[in-house]
C-alpha cells in the first residue's frame, strides 16, 4: 500500500504536487491540528523544558542558573568514569549487532564479537561502581530497583502469558469465564489492589502471606517491610568474597529486597492475564495449515511448537517486552502504594525517587536531571531490543 | 484406570472434534481452576475483612475460605456506610467519572480524526510526522510530570479540572492504534462517498465511522482506565478535594486509617465494585477490546 501511495503521488509526466494533493495536505494537517496541539504543548514540548528546568537550580520557582551542576551531583564530577561506562555500554551493543548479524557465522566475527563483549562487560564491571560512587548513591540505588522489578516481572510475565494463552485456546467449556476472571487484576484499579496486597503480604505472623509460607515450613517474613536482599535471606549474609568484588556489584548480588520481591508478585497475578490475552490474539492469527502441514512433515507438537508458533508469535512478544519495560520503568501508583519507611528505599523506583524529589523535596531542577538520564536509559534499551530483536522477530509476511 | 488413562491420553493427541472427557483435559480444567482461585483470592480476601471488626482483623484470620476464621462472626455492613462518609467518596466519585467521561470524549475526537488522516490521506510530511509521534511513546510518564506542572501552574489550571483532563485528551498511542484499524477499512469504500462530491469530512462521518464502532470502543474503554487508575498526575496537580479523583483519595485514606484494616478493605471494595460490575456488563466486548489492543501492524 505504501507503494502504490507513492505511485500516485504524481502522476508521470506531471511537474510538482497535483491541486488534489495540496488540497489534501491542507484537510490532513487540519484534522490532525487538535491532537498535534496537545501532543506538541504536553508531549513533545515538555521534554525540552526538562532540559532546561534542569540546568537551574529550580525550587518552587526558577532560580540561579546553575549549569551542569545537577548532573554533577547526579553522575559525580569525573567526566572519565561516565565516559567510560558509556563507551562499555556502547561496546556491548556493537557486540550484540556483531552476534545478530546475518553471514557472521564465520569463527573470526564470532571471536570479534566475543572479545568485544568480554571487554565491555569488564570495562562496565569496572567503571560504574566508580560512578556510582562518584554520583548520587540515592538515585543509582533506584536506578538499580527498577532494573531489579523489569528484569523480574517482564519475562516471567511473558513466559506464564504464553503458557496460560496455549491452555485458553484449546477447545474447553467455559473458556470465555476463565479469560474473564483473568483480566479482573487487570482491570480493577491498581490502589485498590495494591491495598489488598499491602494486607495479604502484611508482617504479621498470622498474615495471609505468612500462614501460607508457614504450609511450607518458611517464614515468618516482614514482606513488604523487609529491606534485605532475597539473596541475603536465601544464602545467609554477605559471602566473603565481598571485599574483593566492588561493594557496588556486592549490592547487586544481593538480589531485590523482599519488599520488592513482594510488589514483583503483586506485578505477576495483575499482568500475566493480561499478557494471555494479547497472547491468544496472537495465537489466533497463525494460520491453522501451518500446524497440518507440519504434522504431514512428521513434526511433533514441540517441534512445532518451537518451529512455528513461537517464531510467529515474535512480533506479540516484542509487543509486549516493549510495553512491559516502558511500563516498569514509568511504574508508580502500586510502588507508591506499597513503599513502607521500613523497606528503606528498596522499592523506591527512579519514578518514584523523581516524584519524592520533586515535589516533596520541591528540588525540581535536580528532579529534572534525574528524569533525563531516566529517559536516556529507556532510550538506550529501546535500542538494544530493536536491535537484538531485529533478525528474529518475524512478521510472517 | 490407568490403561483407560492412557489410551485416552493417546487418543487426544489426534485433532479431536468437540470436548470429550481425558485426563489431559482434567488436569487443564484443575490448572485453569487453580488461576482462577489465584486471580480471585485477594478479591475475596478484601471482602471478607471489609466485613469483620478491627479486632477480628487482627486475631480471627485465615488464608483459606473453607475456615470458619477467614470469614467474620458477624458481618459488619456498617463498614461501608463508615468508609463512604469517612472518605468523602461521593466527591470523589464524582470527579472521577466527570474527569474520566471528558478524557473519552476528547480522545476520541482527536485521536479518530488524526487517525483518519494518517490512514487515508496521502499528505507532505505524512510520514514525518508518524515517526515523530511514534517516538514520543517511548518517553517515560516522569519527564512530563515536572514540566507539565510547572505549565499548567502557569496557565492558572493547578487544582482545576482542566488541569486534570486536557493533557490528556490526545495521545500518541491511541491515535497509533486507531491508525491500524482505519487501515484495514478498503479505499474503495471512501472513495466511492468522495466520488459524489462529499470531501474527507463526509467520508470520515458517514463512513468510516460506522464502520470503526469496535475499535472506537476499544479507545474509550482504555482511556477511561487509564484515567480511572491514575494517580501521579492527580497527586500532583490537585491541592483541595474539589476536583480529586478516586484514586488519590482511597491512597490518602488507606495511610489513614491506621489500624483499621476493614476500613481500607471497605473503601477498596466501594471502589472495585462499581468497575468490577461495568466489566461484567459487557465482558465478552472488553476482553475482545483489551485483546484488540495488542494489535500492531
Amino acid at each position: 500500500m505504501t507503494q502504490d501511495r507513492s505511485a500516485t503521488r504524481r502522476k508521470p509526466g506531471q511537474r510538482g504536487p497535483s491541486a488534489r494533493f495540496l488540497r489534501d495536505t491542507l484537510t490532513a494537517y487540519a484534522y490532525l491540528s487538535p491532537s498535534a496541539l496537545l501532543i506538541g504543548v504536553f508531549g513533545i514540548f515538555p521534554l525540552f523544558f526538562t532540559i532546561y528546568v534542569s540546568l537551574f537550580k529550580w525550587r518552587l520557582a526558577r532560580g540561579d542558573f546553575a549549569g551542569l551542576d545537577n548532573y554533577v551531583r547526579l553522575l559525580g564530577g569525573n567526566p572519565w568514569y561516565l565516559a567510560a561506562t558509556l563507551a562499555s555500554v556502547g561496546g556491548i551493543v556493537l557486540a550484540v549487532i556483531l552476534f545478530r548479524r546475518r553471514g557472521t557465522r564465520r569463527p573470526l566475527w564470532r571471536a570479534l564479537a566475543v572479545v568485544v563483549l568480554a571487554g565491555s562487560l569488564l570495562g562496565l564491571g569496572l567503571s560504574l561502581p566508580s560512578l556510582a560512587s562518584q554520583g548520587d548513591k540515592d538515585v543509582f540505588d533506584s536506578l538499580r530497583v527498577t532494573i531489579w522489578y523489569s528484569l523480574c516481572t517482564v519475562p516471567v510475565q511473558l513466559a506464564a502469558g504464553l503458557v496460560l494463552a496455549l491452555l485458553l485456546t484449546r477447545r474447553m467449556r467455559g473458556r470465555q469465564a476463565f479469560r474473564v476472571i483473568y483480566l479482573i487484576p487487570y482491570i480493577t484499579p491498581t490502589v485498590a489492589t495494591a491495598a489488598i496486597f499491602e494486607l495479604l503480604f502484611s508482617l504479621r505472623p498470622d498474615s495471609f502471606a505468612n500462614q501460607l509460607a508457614g504450609l511450607l515450613g518458611m517464614g515468618p517474613f516482614q514482606w513488604l517491610q523487609e529491606s534485605r536482599g532475597i539473596g541475603v535471606l536465601a544464602f545467609g549474609a554477605a559471602p566473603q568474597w565481598a571485599g574483593v568484588v566492588p561493594a557496588y556489584w556486592a549490592g547487586w548480588a544481593q538480589g531485590p529486597s523482599l519488599a520488592l520481591a513482594s510488589v514483583i508478585i503483586y506485578s505477576w497475578w495483575v499482568f500475566v492475564g493480561y499478557y494471555a490475552l494479547i497472547y491468544i490474539n496472537g495465537l489466533g492469527a497463525i494460520p491453522r495449515q501451518l500446524y497440518e502441514a507440519a504434522e504431514v512433515d512428521g513434526a511433533g507438537r514441540v517441534r512445532s511448537f518451537f518451529s512455528i508458533t513461537i517464531p510467529l508469535l515474535s512480533p506479540t512478544t516484542y509487543f509486549l517486552s516493549l510495553l512491559g519495560v516502558i511500563g516498569t520503568f514509568k511504574a508508580f501508583t502500586q510502588l507508591y502504594v506499597l513503599r513502607s519507611a521500613a523497606a528503606s528505599g528498596t522499592v523506591d523506583a527512579v519514578s518514584v525517587s523523581i516524584f519524592f524529589t520533586a515535589f516533596r523535596k520541591s528540588n525540581m531542577g535536580y528532579a529534572s536531571a534525574i528524569s533525563i538520564l531516566l529517559f536516556l536509559t529507556v532510550l538506550g534499551l529501546t535500542v538494544l531490543q530493536r536491535r537484538t530483536s531485529e533478525t528474529r522477530v518475524h512478521y510472517g509476511d | 484406570m490407568a490403561i483407560r488413562g492412557r489410551a485416552s491420553r493417546l487418543g487426544s493427541r489426534t485433532p479431536q472434534p468437540g470436548p470429550r472427557v481425558t485426563v489431559g483435559r482434567v488436569v487443564l480444567s484443575m490448572v485453569l481452576i487453580l488461576g482462577a482461585v489465584v486471580c480471585l483470592m485477594p478479591f475475596l480476601y478484601m471482602l471478607s475483612t471489609s466485613l469483620k471488626t478491627t479486632g477480628e482483623t487482627i486475631t480471627r484470620v485465615s488464608p483459606i475460605p473453607v475456615d470458619p476464621r477467614f470469614w467474620p462472626r458477624v458481618p459488619q455492613w456498617i463498614n461501608f456506610a463508615t468508609a463512604w462518609s469517612d472518605a468523602s467518596f461521593s466527591l470523589y466519585f464524582r470527579n472521577s467519572v466527570i474527569t474520566a467521561a471528558l478524557i473519552v470524549i476528547g480522545v476520541i475526537a482527536s485521536s479518530s480524526l488524526a487517525a483518519y488522516a494518517f490512514a487515508k490521506i496521502r499528505f507532505a510530511g505524512s510520514r514525518f510526522l508518524f515517526a515523530l509521534l511514534l517516538a514520543t511513546l517511548i518517553i517515560p510518564d516522569s519527564v512530563y510530570l515536572i514540566p507539565n506542572f510547572i505549565l499548567i501552574t502557569r496557565l492558572g489550571w493547578y487544582d482545576t479540572l482542566a488541569g486534570l483532563t486536557v493533557p490528556f485528551m490526545a495521545s500518541a498511542f491511541y491515535i497509533f492504534l486507531l491508525r491500524q484499524f482505519f487501515s484495514q477499512v478498503p479505499n474503495e469504500l471512501l472513495e466511492s462517498a468522495r466520488m459524489d462530491g462529499a470531501g474527507h469530512t463526509r467520508a470520515f462521518f458517514s463512513i468510516l465511522l460506522p464502520l470503526s464502532s469496535a475499535p472506537l470502543f476499544t479507545v474509550a474503554f482504555l482511556a477511561f482506565v487509564g484515567s480511572w487508575n491514575s494517580l501521579q498526575w492527580p497527586l500532583v496537580a490537585t491541592r483541595t478535594a474539589h476536583w480529586r479523583p478516586i484514586t488519590v483519595g482511597l491512597t490518602t485514606f488507606i495511610s489513614e486509617a491506621g489500624p483499621q484494616n476493614e476500613l481500607r478493605m471497605a473503601g477498596a471494595v466501594l471502589s472495585v465494585v462499581p468497575v468490577v460490575f461495568v466489566y461484567f456488563l459487557a465482558q465478552k466486548r472488553f476482553t475482545e477490546a483489551i485483546a484488540r489492543s495488542g494489535i500492531k501492524g
